[in-house]
C-alpha cells in the first residue's frame, strides 16, 4: 500500500536520471569517442583516427612529465596530509583550549574558492609578495626569488598550497568523525594506563581507518581533478612542463594547444588513472584493518 | 590522587601537540591577515612591511577592483547561477529521492546505485564533450547551461542525502493521507516536504559552496565576457603584467563576501554538510 508501484517510482526519479546522465554519464563515453578522432579545435570538422592520438602522447615528452608530476603530487602529498590531519583532529577531539577558535581556522580554506585562493598565494609568493618581503625583514637580504617562475621551487610550491588547503579541513572532518566514537571506550583505556599517542595510534586511528579510506580518496581525486585548476591559474603548467599534470595537459591541449584528440586521450589516461588510485588507496585501507 | 598525576602527565605530553597545531593555525592565520593587511595598501607597502598594519584604512583599492574588472556584474552572474542551480537540483532531487525512498522492489535500488556511479565519475575529465554539448544545443556561454550543468553534478549526492532523509519518516503519515484520498504529489508537497527541511537546508547548503566557488568550467562554459562571467573568472582578470596587489587583494575579499554571510549565519550546519557530504562518497 506504502510502497510505489515500479511504473510509478520510474516517473518519480526519471527527470533526474535524464538531467544527470546527458551531462556525466553521456560526456564521459563522448570522452572515449573524441580520443580516437583527428580533431584540432572546436569548430574544425573532426575525422576517425583511430589510436594515434596514444601513439603521439606515449611518445611526447610532455605526456610522461604530466604523469611524473601527477604521481610525484599525490604519492608525497597524501601521506603527509593524512596522518597530519589526523593528528590534528585527534588533538581537536580533546577539546584543548582555544579549540573553538582553532576549528574556525582550520576550516577556512575549505569555504574559500578555488579562484581566491589561487590569487592569495599569488600574492604571498610573487618575488615582491609576503614571503619574500618576510624574508627580507628577517635578514636574507635581497630574496627575490620567483617561488612559482622557477623550475626549482614551482611544482615544491603547488605541493604546499594543496596542503595548506587540504590539512585543516580534513582535520575538521576527522574531529568529527572522532567526537562520535563513544567516550567509554577512551575512558577504559585511559585506565589502563594508555597514553594519548597510545590512544590515537592504537584505538582511535583502527576504529575510523575506513573513515580515512574515504577523505584519502576524496583528497586524491580533489588533488588529481580540481588541483588543475589551481594550477592553471598560478603557473599554467609552466615554467616548462615543471608544474603540468595530467589534468593541466587535458586542459592546455584542449584549449591552448588546439589539438582535441589528443586532450581526450589524455582524459581516458586521467580517467583509468582516477579508477586505480582509488582502487589502490581502498586495498591498503583494506589491508591494514 | 593517581588520576590527578596521571592528567599532568598527560598535560606536559600535550607540549609539542600545542605547539605543532598552533604552528599550523599561524601558518593558516597569517595569509588571511596579510589579505586584509594588504587590501589597504599599495605595492611598496605590501613588500616592504608586509605584515604590520595599515597606515589608513581608504577604501580606494576596492573601488579599483570593482571597477576595472566590473565586479558587481560577476557577482550577479554568479548569483544568478547559483539561484538557478539550486532550484533546478532541489526541483529534481526531491521526488527522485522520494521515488528511491518509498518505491518497492528492486528498482529504487538499482537507482540509487546509478546515482552513486556518479561520485565516481571526474566531471572534470568530460569537461570537452561538455562544451561541445553547450555547442550543439545552441547554448554555449549562457548562465542556463551552466547552470543545469552544475545541477547535475551535484544531483548524484543531493538524491542519495535526500533519501537517507525521507527513509526517517514513518510511513503511516504517508498511508493515512492516502486513505484520505490525497495523491503522491500531495504527500510529496505537504508531508514529505515540510519533514525534510533538515535535509534541504543541508543539501542546499553544500551546494551552495560548490556552485559559488567553482572556477574551471566557470571559465570554459561562460568565457571571458564581462557580460557572462561569473566572479571566480573576473578576479583573476587582475593579474596584469604590472599587477596592483593591494586591488588584487581587495577584490578577492569582495568575491568571498557572500561565503562569509552564509558562514556567519550557518556555520554549525556547514560543518554538517560537508561532513555528510564526505560520508557518502
Amino acid at each position: 500500500m506504502t510502497k510505489i508501484k515500479n511504473e510509478k517510482t520510474i516517473f518519480f526519479v526519471l527527470p533526474a536520471i535524464i538531467l544527470y546522465s546527458s551531462f556525466m554519464i553521456g560526456p564521459l563515453i563522448a570522452m572515449f569517442y573524441i580520443s580516437t578522432l583527428k580533431w584540432t579545435y572546436i569548430i574544425a570538422p573532426p575525422s576517425f583516427l583511430g589510436l594515434d592520438n596514444y601513439r603521439n602522447m606515449f611518445e611526447s615528452d610532455a605526456f610522461w612529465t604530466a604523469l611524473k608530476n601527477t604521481i610525484l603530487l599525490v604519492a608525497t602529498l597524501l601521506p603527509v596530509m593524512i596522518p597530519l590531519a589526523f593528528m590534528i583532529g585527534y588533538y581537536l577531539s580533546l577539546k584543548p583550549r582555544g579549540h573553538r577558535i582553532l576549528r574556525i581556522l582550520m576550516f577556512t580554506p575549505g569555504l574559500i574558492s578555488m579562484s581566491a585562493t589561487a590569487m592569495v598565494f599569488f600574492a604571498v609568493l610573487t618575488p615582491p609578495g609576503l614571503l619574500n618581503g618576510t624574508l627580507n625583514n628577517l635578514g636574507f637580504s635581497n630574496e627575490n626569488t620567483a617561488w612559482l617562475g622557477s623550475t626549482r621551487t614551482a611544482l615544491t610550491s603547488i605541493w604546499f598550497i594543496n596542503l595548506w588547503q587540504g590539512v585543516g579541513y580534513t582535520a575538521v572532518l576527522m574531529t568529527a568523525r572522532l567526537e562520535s566514537i563513544p567516550r567509554e571506550i577512551f575512558e577504559a583505556a585511559r585506565l589502563d594506563g594508555a597514553s594519548n599517542w597510545n590512544r590515537m595510534w592504537r584505538i582511535s586511528w583502527p576504529i575510523i581507518l575506513d573513515y580515512i579510506g574515504t577523505v584519502t580518496m576524496l583528497q586524491f581525486l580533489w588533488t588529481i581533478f580540481g588541483g588543475a585548476g589551481l594550477i592553471i591559474l598560478l603557473t599554467g603548467g609552466g615554467p616548462g612542463y615543471a608544474t603540468t599534470t595530467l589534468g593541466v595537459l587535458v586542459y592546455g591541449k584542449a584549449f591552448s594547444e588546439n589539438q582535441l584528440g589528443y586532450s581526450q586521450a589524455a582524459g581516458v589516461i586521467l580517467f583509468i588513472f582516477g579508477l586505480l588510485g582509488m582502487i589502490l588507496i581502498r586495498r591498503f585501507i583494506r589491508a591494514k584493518e | 590522587m593517581v588520576s590527578g598525576r596521571k592528567s599532568t602527565g598527560e598535560g606536559i605530553a600535550l607540549v609539542p601537540a600545542h605547539f605543532l597545531v598552533w604552528t599550523y593555525a599561524a601558518l593558516l592565520g597569517i595569509p588571511i591577515y596579510f589579505v586584509f593587511a594588504s587590501a589597504f595598501k599599495d605595492n611598496i607597502a605590501i613588500f616592504d612591511t608586509p605584515l604590520a598594519l595599515p597606515t589608513s584604512f581608504s577604501f580606494n583599492n576596492f573601488v579599483e577592483a570593482w571597477n576595472t574588472v566590473k565586479l558587481g556584474r560577476g557577482l550577479i552572474n554568479s548569483l544568478i547561477v547559483t539561484t538557478m542551480s539550486e532550484i533546478v537540483t532541489i526541483a529534481l532531487a526531491l521526488p527522485a529521492a522520494y521515488g528511491i525512498a518509498r518505491s518497492k522492489g528492486k528498482i529504487g535500488a538499482i537507482v540509487e546505485r546509478f546515482f552513486a556511479l556518479g561520485f565516481l565519475i571526474p566531471a572534470f575529465a568530460a569537461m570537452v564533450p561538455t562544451l561541445l554539448l553547450s555547442i550543439k544545443l545552441n547554448m554555449y556561454h549562457t548562465l542556463p547551461f551552466f547552470s543545469l550543468f552544475l545541477s547535475a553534478t551535484t544531483l548524484p549526492l543531493s538524491v542519495i542525502l535526500l533519501a537517507q532523509f525521507m527513509r526517517t519518516i514513518p510511513t503511516e503519515l504517508e498511508e493515512s493521507a492516502m486513505l484520505d484520498g490525497a495523491t503522491r504529489w500531495q504527500t510529496l508537497r505537504f508531508i514529505y516536504l515540510p519533514l525534510t527541511r533538515a535535509g534541504i537546508v543541508l543539501v542546499v547548503i553544500l551546494n551552495f559552496l560548490t556552485y559559488w566557488n567553482e572556477y574551471l568550467f566557470s571559465l570554459v562554459l561562460l568565457g571571458y565576457d564581462t557580460s557572462t562571467r561569473t566572479v571566480q573568472v573576473a578576479l583573476p582578470v587582475l593579474i596584469t603584467n604590472s599587477t596592483q596587489y593591494g586591488v588584487l587583494l581587495a577584490g578577492t575579499l569582495i568575491s568571498l563576501i557572500p561565503v562569509y554571510i552564509v558562514y556567519i549565519f550557518f556555520h554549525r550546519k556547514i560543518e554538517g554538510a560537508l561532513l555528510a557530504g564526505s560520508i557518502k562518497v
